[in-house]
């Protein structure tokens, strides 16, 4: 796979928004979000743990993305 | 409301034995879950609190068994995943490692898609009617899965399949084939058989497209009933707790033997079975259900 050195710190300052993101969504309920985030709503008190766990797991797969790209260009072959 | 009296214990089992074949057949357990009671005139409905969570416990069992089933390839799948990030990277003969990335890459399409729409479609239609005519869309769905299929690689007899898999399969198939999976939250559609529909379609063998639909399916199900598992432990599973439990052995069993019968299936033979039964099915339900 082509590595691309410019996106990891991108990837990794996104991944960690996004984690950030789902941790809000995990403690503050519909009511308290900032007006901006999907599912916010003025006098709810439910919590919008699925939105939680998509950012949660989105922000996974940036941090994983950036790992990736800090490695080389070949991994050597397993047999070897 | 007589608790009790919800989900009987024959409705348990027959649910659960459903639940077990349909989960894993092409052919949608969602739309057999909406469509059966509706014909057996059960009170029983699709959005109903006490059904969704009632219908936790099959899913989880049906997980469970998925997850035991393949266990010895999750085991080196999950190690290949450790090697790839040990070493930053797959290495070009290391199929469990692809393979663990494709799952990945497969299940968060997937995962989002579901979480984001879930309960809406479910809502929208939860009716036999359009379970019955997006079961026949379905059948037709895998039909032309047969048709439009890449010619299916030959391999020697007894090659491995997860090398196979790694090797057919890039990332951009991986994450089309874990967004079809998004078109079972619609009843009547299968998600096993929207994967291995788009498992054709790169150029999986039958046999291979069943082995990766059951592999991609395990975290799903599972997270998603564990995800709903409180609701079972909360008010809203009062008085289906008993009957979740009966029908989730139920499931596990048919389930078992549903993966076992597939795979074995699915070395000669093709989806076009299933594709017929989809069309019938729905045919003779969405006639019945109008008339």
């Amino acid at each position: 796979m082509k590595k691309h050195p410019a996106l990891i710190i991108p990837a990794v300052v996104l991944g960690l928004v996004l984690i950030a993101i789902g941790i809000v969504y995990w403690v503050e309920p519909a009511r308290s979000l900032p007006g901006f985030f999907p599912g916010q709503a003025a006098h709810s008190s439910t919590h919008h743990l699925k939105h939680g766990i998509a950012a949660f797991l989105l922000g996974l797969a940036c941090l994983a993305f950036a790992w990736f790209q800090t490695g080389g260009d070949k991994v050597k072959p397993q047999a070897q | 409301m007589i608790l009790s009296s919800l989900i009987t214990y024959p409705q348990a089992i027959v649910l659960g034995l459903l639940q077990g074949v349909t989960e894993l057949f092409p052919v949608s357990s969602l739309g057999h879950a909406v469509i059966l009671p509706s014909l057996l005139g059960w009170n029983i409905h699709q959005n109903d609190t006490y059904f969704l969570s009632f219908l936790v416990a099959t899913h989880l069992a049906t997980a469970i068994v998925l997850l035991l089933f393949f266990w010895r390839d999750w085991v080196r799948i999950v190690k290949g995943l450790g090697r790839s990030l040990r070493d930053r990277g797959i290495a070009p003969d290391d199929a469990d490692a692809k393979l663990a990335w494709l799952l990945i890459v497969g299940t968060i399409p997937a995962g989002i898609l579901g979480i984001a729409l879930e309960d809406k479609l479910r809502h929208v239609f939860a009716s036999p009617k359009s379970a019955s005519f997006f079961l026949i869309l379905n059948g037709f769905m895998l039909f032309g899965a047969e048709l439009l299929r890449r010619r299916a690689p030959v391999h020697e007899e007894g090659g491995d399949p997860d090398a196979r898999i790694a090797g057919e399969m890039g990332w951009k198939g991986a994450t089309g084939v874990g967004s079809a999976q998004a078109v079972a939250l619609i009843p009547g559609f299968s998600r096993s058989g929207a994967s291995m529909a788009g498992g054709l379609l790169v150029g999986l063998s039958n046999e291979d497209a069943a082995r990766y639909a059951f592999l991609l399916a395990t975290p799903i199900i599972g997270a998603a009933a564990l995800l709903k598992l409180p609701d079972l432990a909360g008010t809203s599973g009062n008085g289906v707790r008993g009957q979740a439990l009966v029908a989730s052995l139920c499931a596990a069993a048919t389930a078992y033997l549903s993966v076992r019968f597939l795979m074995r299936f699915f070395e000669t033979n093709r989806l076009t079975p299933f594709a017929v039964y989809c069309v019938a099915a729905g045919t003779a339900c969405l006639i019945y259900f109008l008339s």
